[in-house]
């Protein structure tokens, strides 16, 4: 059924209010939403239509950075030549996604903001916490090939989809969120939730608040970046396991490293343990291998996916292999 | 007189609608009044129905309503054992089976109302894998959960193993698969006491639905009519299920005394229709030091759901083909449908063969390594040659030459070459190994056995006094090139061109039942009686004296014109007829098994990466003989697709069960190729025309779904030295293959 | 059909500019088919998955199925039923025809868009950009491989049609 309202809003301050009145949710590109309510998975009461605000540029800032409107489309955000120069990484993980219509179609803040691709939560058939608290997950004990081995909760271990926000953790992004109160800078590794006990809350978006902006810092490390991903066929499909990095090197010696893993983790997962692992040692093959292995400590796999922890090692050693190739 | 139309690649008959966005499917037309109609379904696998509760906040009498009760004639769907029903009323026996129906004009309120309604069901004990509905602790069909068998026997299978040199044994499995049409099902109807019932829709089987929906109703035959729409794809997926859908749709239409309309979602279409039955297949084979085959003992099972449906027959065409290609003494096929609590499996491309073969030729790469040959060596010493006799006693009569087909693919292929240098390749290590295999195999044309002889297809050519003539079949063209095919044939048999043939829109009110389109038939047997009506308008012209031998357009023109005011119609019909020296033994399941086979031999070569385990197809190489190619666009279109399908079988196409029931029923989750996931896939006919096909061709549709998954799993074992087994080869089955070598 | 919570909205449809009423939440499939009769576009799976449903929204390709009708507001869109001229077909459409790119014809209106949105924008493409940009639009029937032919014969259609 179509939601109660829906309304049109011209500025940022109309879209706070409207939301924060209301309870809504925030319509852009419409390619999760209008899937989700389709399935019944999603049936918001009242609807504002962001799409007017001017929040579609890409801008390079005074200290160096870059600034993402939260409504630039993700195929406009994969091809600029900013982002494709310095930050390669991010344009590799969004072209790994989604197909040109899409891409066309969705936005920086959408991106962010999509569901799982879990069957079971795409599924209302079956019990899911993310979808209705305290139904139950048939996940745990279903056909869990695709779930996440990192993160987990035993209420939910559904992966988060996005390849972009792998990427955006890989480049220390902040996420600029405004309500009613004013704007916050969010680091993007504190953006998603743990799912623990309350997997249906999955960001720290509260009601009425709008995600305005991310940005990406000017940082060391333009030069060697990569994202691999794996899945089970070429084109348009979700990771099974990928990985971004993003290495500093001097000489043969890691400076500094981000590690970020895609597809196996509940949110978009930051390997601070394989940086640290990385970080003052030889790049070479044994190093990136050892980081492989500390990024997946304490992994957690169910029945059918604990392929996915030597999965994720090896796009891990095949990300790094590639960026220091560049 | 035109030049010949056969052999040549005459456009597609309705393509400029297709690629205009002109032709008209069945979600694309509403009359007035239209309701639409949803599905209620269990939500359970099996269980006993013990109340329907309707939520109390929808005002339900804006709806109609229809459950097994509304069901004025037999709520059976008419098709081989009559088991399954269109609605259930005491017990439901799968999940997704259809309780009850609701229509309403608004499509979302109905679609909210089928949220509405609750079926409480008392759940019973449930059956979901081929070794639980064996294993009989529970029976959930007759009396021993098998819908059928089948024995083939040739000469002593267990004395030639006991005496064997070499006996090998291996087990194999395949999962199900999703047709994966583009358009999902759909049926539009209207239907009532005083007109009787007509349907419209997407389909394979026109007279099928009519068998069914008499039957339905309870009401005469001459009642019912079944139109078809534009067909969005169908590979078998259309066959069977429309009959449910169709009546559904009628039964909402009865009763509402309006049209109504059922377009199933996506989710809906993947978890509550048919797909391709899992199978298990266990082989031990003996051979002797010079590898030669001495004995196969085949034991093929698969899983049919929970409802007999066509079953029988997948059953016995991939019984039939589970020996191959092959001469040998003794075989022995023991072939089972068993039981299981998942929505009925049925037909799609192949038909039970791709399975049974998957099995085989993945099976003789493993005899030929025990023997200490090369795979293609191995083969060519045990192909079969005209005059030698099949598994189930049939004698090849027409010529074959499995060498010829084999050489010019290893050639093309450049197999030998390949083969040495990716095994050099492999042997330095690194990320990835590349590998070479291949499968040859043949597939039957027409239905098994004695099923022409049964259907009696009837086809009707009429010309006007125009000079325009139409053919007028059941045969539908559902993508695979009908319409083109028959235009060609009768075009050449009457001596003029394509565009002055049309053929009919397959209307019950108009066409007569030329059968199924299914078990590529409808080229070989249709075609051949298009071609045999065609020619008997052309002799009758000829003989009445208005038309010379040699002549044009217009002369044709004006003969027709004379023969119609002079004897009024000028049509011809023709019906099937069993080629002489055919025959076929029901009981002992001996004898001619189809009127001819076609043959070939694939080759593909991949890449694995041994970082992620992923298996890419880098080239694919088709070699088919199939009699005269009548259109070599379509008929290649048609090799290129089926192997592109039997790809996604091999590699992709996963079905995730969760007690019966598809739990990735989304394209999100269960993937088939994209445009970037295939290779070029390369496409060569060898002709021999077949005596008693039109122009000599013979059947092509199912035959490239059955070698592509045996050839890819061949190219990855010689990659990797594992032995696959277990089809769709993921990424993490392949690991686990892996780990068994020690690699 | 319109109810108390439909807009109007103002688009230019293939060429032709128009008012639309749909809930601004409507698919925007939904709305072509329904509102404006243009059956050309087909739901393969309303998911984006398929791109049976693809359209030219302002030049982009795009999946109607997941657009909501709110973003036809002042909108150039271009349907299958606006690339022939008049009976002119489109070269890509000639060429699907002469080498066997459409089958059972579901999919072909969303993916000859796809190749005349890849043509203007590349209009020498190698077969690797046709397969990267047709690789939104699924095909169960043809294995991709006359459509492939089919793009690239347009393609040198169209390039001696410019000579």
């Amino acid at each position: 059924m179509q939601p109660f309202s829906y309304e049109k809003v011209t500025n940022e301050h109309e879209a706070i209010e409207r939301a924060r009145l209301g309870n809504a949710t925030f319509v852009a590109g419409g390619t999760t939403l209008v899937d989700l309510m389709k399935l019944n998975v999603e049936v918001p009461a009242a609807l504002v239509d962001i799409n007017a605000l001017p929040l579609n540029q890409i801008e390079d800032q005074s200290d160096g950075s870059i600034r993402i409107g939260a409504l630039v489309r993700n195929g406009d955000l994969a091809q600029d030549s900013r982002i494709q120069s310095r930050y390669r990484v991010l344009s590799q993980a969004i072209l790994a996604g989604a197909s040109a219509q899409l891409r066309n179609m969705a936005t920086t803040g959408g991106n962010l903001m999509q569901r799982t691709r879990c069957y079971y939560f795409r599924d209302p058939v079956y019990p899911c916490n993310k979808r209705q608290p305290g139904a139950g997950c048939a996940a745990m004990d279903g056909y869990n090939r695709i779930h996440a081995v990192l993160g987990v909760s035993d209420k939910c271990i559904a992966t988060h989809p996005s390849d972009m926000a792998v990427a955006l953790v890989a480049l220390d992004a902040s996420v600029h969120i405004r309500g009613a109160n004013g704007e916050r800078a969010v680091p993007i590794t504190e953006f998603h939730l743990l799912p623990g006990d309350t997997p249906h809350r999955e960001t720290v978006v509260r009601p009425g608040e709008l995600i305005t902006y991310v940005t990406l810092p000017s940082g060391p490390f333009g030069a060697h970046s990569a994202y691999v991903k794996l899945r089970d066929r070429a084109s348009y499909e979700f990771a099974l396991a990928s990985a971004a990095v993003a290495l500093q090197v001097e000489g043969t010696t890691v400076r500094s490293a981000r590690v970020a893993l895609g597809g196996v983790a509940t949110k978009p997962w930051r390997a601070l343990q394989a940086e640290q692992v990385l970080t003052g040692s030889t790049a070479n093959t044994a190093a990136f291998r050892n980081a492989a292995d500390a990024a997946l400590t304490g992994a957690v796999s169910r029945r059918y996916n604990a392929y996915k922890i030597e999965l994720a090692k090896r796009a891990i050693v095949r990300a790094l292999t590639d960026a220091l190739m560049d | 007189m035109e030049a010949p139309q056969i052999g040549r690649s005459v456009h597609r008959k309705e393509g400029r609608a297709k690629v205009t966005g002109q032709a008209l499917y069945v979600d694309d037309v509403a009359p007035a009044g239209l309701l639409h109609g949803v599905t209620v379904r269990s939500p359970t696998a099996r269980g006993i129905i013990k109340g329907i509760h309707f939520h109390p906040t929808v005002d339900w009498d804006e709806f109609t309503i229809v459950t097994a009760a509304d069901i004025p004639g037999v709520n059976r769907v008419k098709l081989i054992l009559d088991d399954q029903p269109y609605l259930a009323s005491d017990v439901v026996n799968h999940p997704e089976e259809p309780v009850l129906l609701i229509a309403h004009r608004d499509r979302a309120r109905a679609e909210d109302a089928r949220r509405r309604v609750t079926i409480d069901i008392e759940p019973l004990p449930a059956v979901f894998t081929i070794d639980d509905a064996l294993a009989r602790r529970e029976i959930i069909w007759g009396e021993d959960n098998t819908f059928k068998r089948y024995r083939v026997n040739k000469g002593d299978v267990d004395a030639a193993l006991a005496a064997a040199e070499i006996v090998v044994e291996g087990e194999y499995e395949t999962g199900a698969q999703e047709q994966l049409y583009i358009e999902p099902n759909g049926m539009l109807a209207i239907a009532d006491r005083a007109h009787g019932v007509t349907v419209w829709g997407s389909m394979q089987c026109p007279y099928y639905i009519h068998t069914a929906l008499a039957a339905l109703f309870g009401i005469p035959a001459q009642r019912i009519r079944v139109v078809q729409m534009e067909t969005g794809g169908g590979f078998g997926g259309k066959e069977e299920y429309p009959s449910i859908i169709a009546g559904h749709t009628a039964l909402l239409a009865w009763k509402s005394g309006r049209p109504v309309k059922m377009i199933y979602g996506r989710v809906e279409d993947m978890a509550s229709t048919t797909k391709r039955h899992p199978s298990r297949t266990r082989h031990r084979t003996a051979v002797d030091r010079d590898g030669r085959l001495r004995a196969m003992d085949i034991d093929f099972i698969i899983d049919g759901g929970a409802y007999c449906t066509l079953s029988p027959v997948v059953l016995s065409r991939g019984t039939i083909h589970a020996a191959g290609p092959y001469s040998c003494p003794n075989v022995r096929v023991t072939g089972r449908a068993v039981a299981t609590s998942a929505p009925p499996h049925g037909a799609f491309r192949g038909f039970g063969a791709p399975q049974s073969i998957f099995a085989l030729e993945r099976h003789m790469d493993r005899v030929a390594a025990a023997a200490g040959l090369s795979p293609e060596e191995f083969r060519r010493r045990n192909f079969i040659s005209s005059g030698e006799t099949l598994a189930v006693g049939q004698t090849i009569r027409e010529p074959v030459n499995m060498p010829a087909l084999l050489d010019r693919a290893l050639a093309l292929s450049h197999y030998r070459e390949k083969r040495e240098r990716f095994a050099r390749e492999n042997a330095r290590g690194g990320k990835s190994r590349k590998g070479i295999g291949l499968a040859s195999f043949m597939h039957g044309a027409g239905f098994t056995g004695s099923g022409e002889v049964h259907l009696r297809s009837l086809i009707t050519v009429e010309v006007s006094r125009e000079g325009a003539v139409r053919v007028l079949a059941a045969s539908t063209e559902i993508g695979q090139g009908t319409n083109t095919i028959f235009s060609q044939i009768a075009a050449d048999a009457l001596g003029i061109d394509c565009d002055d043939i049309e053929v009919a829109r397959p209307d019950t009110l108009d066409v007569p039942n030329s059968g199924p389109t299914v078990a590529s038939r409808t080229c070989m047997v249709v075609g051949k009686l298009v071609e045999t009506a065609a020619r008997g308008i052309r002799h009758t012209l000829v003989d009445s004296g208005y038309l010379s031998v040699l002549y044009d357009r217009e002369h044709f023109r004006a003969a027709c014109e004379r023969y119609v005011d002079a004897f009024g119609a000028l049509r011809a019909t023709s019906q099937y007829q069993p080629p002489s020296g055919v025959t076929w033994d029901d009981e002992q399941y001996v004898g001619d098994a189809y009127g001819t086979y076609a043959w070939a031999v694939y080759v593909a070569e991949v890449t694995v990466d041994l970082t992620t385990w992923e298996t890419r197809v880098d080239d694919f190489v088709a070699v088919q003989e199939v009699g005269k190619v009548i259109n070599p666009t379509l008929a290649t279109g048609q090799i290129e697709g089926g192997v592109a399908q039997g790809i996604g079988w091999a590699l992709y196409e996963d079905v995730v069960w969760r007690e019966g029931r598809m739990a990735n029923a989304q394209m999100t989750n269960y993937i088939m190729p994209t445009s970037m996931d295939l290779p070029s896939i390369r496409v060569y006919f060898e002709e021999v025309p077949y005596p008693n096909g039109p122009a000599g061709a013979k059947g092509i549709g199912e035959l490239p779904m059955d070698g592509a998954a045996p050839a890819i799993f061949n190219a990855v074992a010689d990659a990797t030295g594992a032995h696959p087994t277990h089809l769709p080869l993921t990424p993490e089955r392949l690991m686990s293959a892996m780990e068994t070598i020690g690699a | 059909m319109p109810d108390r919570r439909s807009v109007r909205l103002t688009c230019t449809l293939n060429g032709r500019r128009l008012s639309l009423d749909a809930h601004p939440m409507a698919r925007l499939l939904d709305v072509l088919r329904q509102q404006a009769g243009l059956t050309g576009t087909k739901e393969g799976c309303g998911e984006g998955e398929c791109g049976a449903c693809s359209v030219l929204l302002n030049g982009r390709l795009a999946n109607s199925c997941l657009t909501p009708f709110a973003h036809a507001d002042r909108a150039t869109i271009v349907t299958i039923e606006g690339i022939a001229s008049g009976d002119d077909l489109h070269a890509v459409q000639e060429a699907f025809l002469e080498c066997g790119g459409a089958q059972c014809g579901i999919c072909t209106p969303g993916i000859v868009l796809a190749a005349v949105d890849l043509l203007e924008r590349t209009p020498h493409p190698t077969e690797h950009d046709v397969r990267a940009a047709l690789a939104g639009n699924l095909c169960r029937c043809t294995g991709y491989m006359r459509i492939f032919d089919s793009v690239l014969e347009a393609c040198r259609r169209l390039s001696a049609s410019r000579a």
